[in-house]
């Protein structure tokens, strides 16, 4: 299924996935193909995507909407990181950004440290 | 038949002219690019948050009695509407703010011709000059805000809007502005904004909205999110279009001007020549004169 996620400056992530998982306002949720209509609001976390090719990739996100239906995802958020990067350094910068645009987003310590943490083991994952 | 020095100083008045024409030009040409730039990142969200909006709208149809959002339900009749007129604050770019207005005055005819009574809500000082030269009531007039966008004041206007609409005070918002498609070209958009009513068939289908004991407030903060983002691109767009038209205007102007300097150069050097030719002549008379005596 596609996905595609954009923000107010522009797009973020575009492309062919295999599953994706999401910071719902009821919980975390993952969609896979032929998914039922859904429309929810996002919280401040982590959207992971699954790539065709089985690679991952991370984006925080502060605050959004996500639209399903069997073919296609549309994330609308307000603001995105992805934790990604071709160099050690680069990545890093990422995870410190990452992790600022979480702590910005969010009021609950709890959540801002579950974050912190995920993002740190996907950062290692890389 | 003009003097020499007469020719001279409209000749210096007119390159004048054209050196401030040209500066006009590259700033218009510098400010478009920055225009440019921010339409484009926002281009993909303010399309995508259509298509959503537009896609929920039309799952939601065969629901649309149980929901209680005036945002997607069907109004029969437009009793009264919101007309958001978006024009630049200043002039000198060609006829930019004159399309906007025309297409503004055919609408407001069309919606007269229907019975609909008009709010008109005019952003942008050249349109609210002309509806007060023409004698149109407006209902706000706001300046300053179409040639610095910002997504709070933006959001500021068009939350009135909304807030009327639920209140039933209004059935629908029109927006009306020129858009920027690219250095060449402008296009006045004519956009019903609400309801969110699609073309295409209703699907029929299923659509899930979590939390689901508050879809409301969900799909409700989607619609203002889409308005509120809407008018604010619809700003930046117009922006663009202003600045790329000013560019153009003033292409065109010291183009014109160089025409200008050509042919008054001409006909400078010509009374010149003139000049030297007859007092030849005089000369020459004057001479073959004395010596026939």
């Amino acid at each position: 299924m596609k996905i595609d996620i954009v923000t107010p400056l522009g797009r973020v992530f575009e492309g062919e996935i295999k599953e994706a998982t999401f910071p719902g306002i009821e919980g975390e949720f993952g969609v896979l193909d032929g998914h039922a209509p859904l429309v929810t609001t996002l919280n401040p976390g982590l959207i992971t995507i699954k790539k065709s090719d089985g690679k991952e990739e991370i984006i925080a996100i502060n605050w959004g909407y996500v639209e399903v239906t069997p073919e296609h995802i549309n994330v609308l958020v307000d603001s995105a990181v992805p934790v990604a990067g071709s160099s050690e350094s680069e990545i890093a910068e990422a995870i410190e950004k990452a992790k600022q645009l979480i702590k910005d987003a969010s009021d609950s310590d709890a959540l801002v440290a579950t974050v912190e943490a995920k993002i740190e083991s996907a950062a290692r994952a890389l | 038949m003009a003097t020499l020095k007469e020719l001279k100083s409209k000749i210096n008045s007119v390159k004048n002219t054209q050196k401030t024409t040209r500066a006009m030009k590259l700033v218009s040409t510098a400010k478009l690019k920055r225009a440019e730039e921010a339409l484009l990142m926002s281009r993909e969200y303010a399309r995508k948050i259509d298509e959503v909006i537009k896609e929920i709208s039309a799952k939601l149809a065969s629901v649309k009695e149980s929901i209680n959002l005036r945002a997607f339900a069907h109004i029969p009749e437009h009793k009264k509407v919101d007309m958001i007129v978006v024009t630049a604050d200043k002039g000198l770019c060609g006829g930019f703010n004159i399309q906007t207005i025309k297409a503004t005055l055919a609408k407001i005819e069309e919606l007269k011709n229907q019975k609909v009574k008009i709010r008109l809500r005019v952003i942008g000082k050249k349109a609210v000059e002309y509806f007060k030269f023409v004698g149109i009531e407006m209902y706000e007039e706001i300046i300053s805000l179409s040639s610095a966008p910002d997504y709070k004041k933006a959001a500021e206007v068009i939350e009135k809007s909304y807030a009327d609409f639920v209140n039933e005070e209004i059935d629908n918002i029109i927006l009306i502005y020129n858009g920027y498609v690219n250095k060449l070209t402008q296009k006045v958009h004519t956009k019903a904004l609400l309801p969110v009513e699609v073309d295409t068939e209703a699907k029929d289908e299923f659509l899930e909205v979590e939390p689901s004991d508050d879809y409301e407030t969900i799909l409700e903060s989607l619609v203002k999110k889409y308005l509120e983002y809407t008018m604010y691109y619809t700003l930046l767009d117009s922006l663009a279009g202003e600045h790329s038209a000013r560019m153009q205007a003033m292409d065109a102007a010291t183009n014109n001007a160089q025409e200008m300097v050509k042919q008054l150069t001409l006909e400078y050097n010509k009374v010149r020549q003139e000049n030297v030719t007859r007092e030849l002549i005089e000369i020459v008379t004057a001479i073959e004169a004395m010596k026939k005596k």
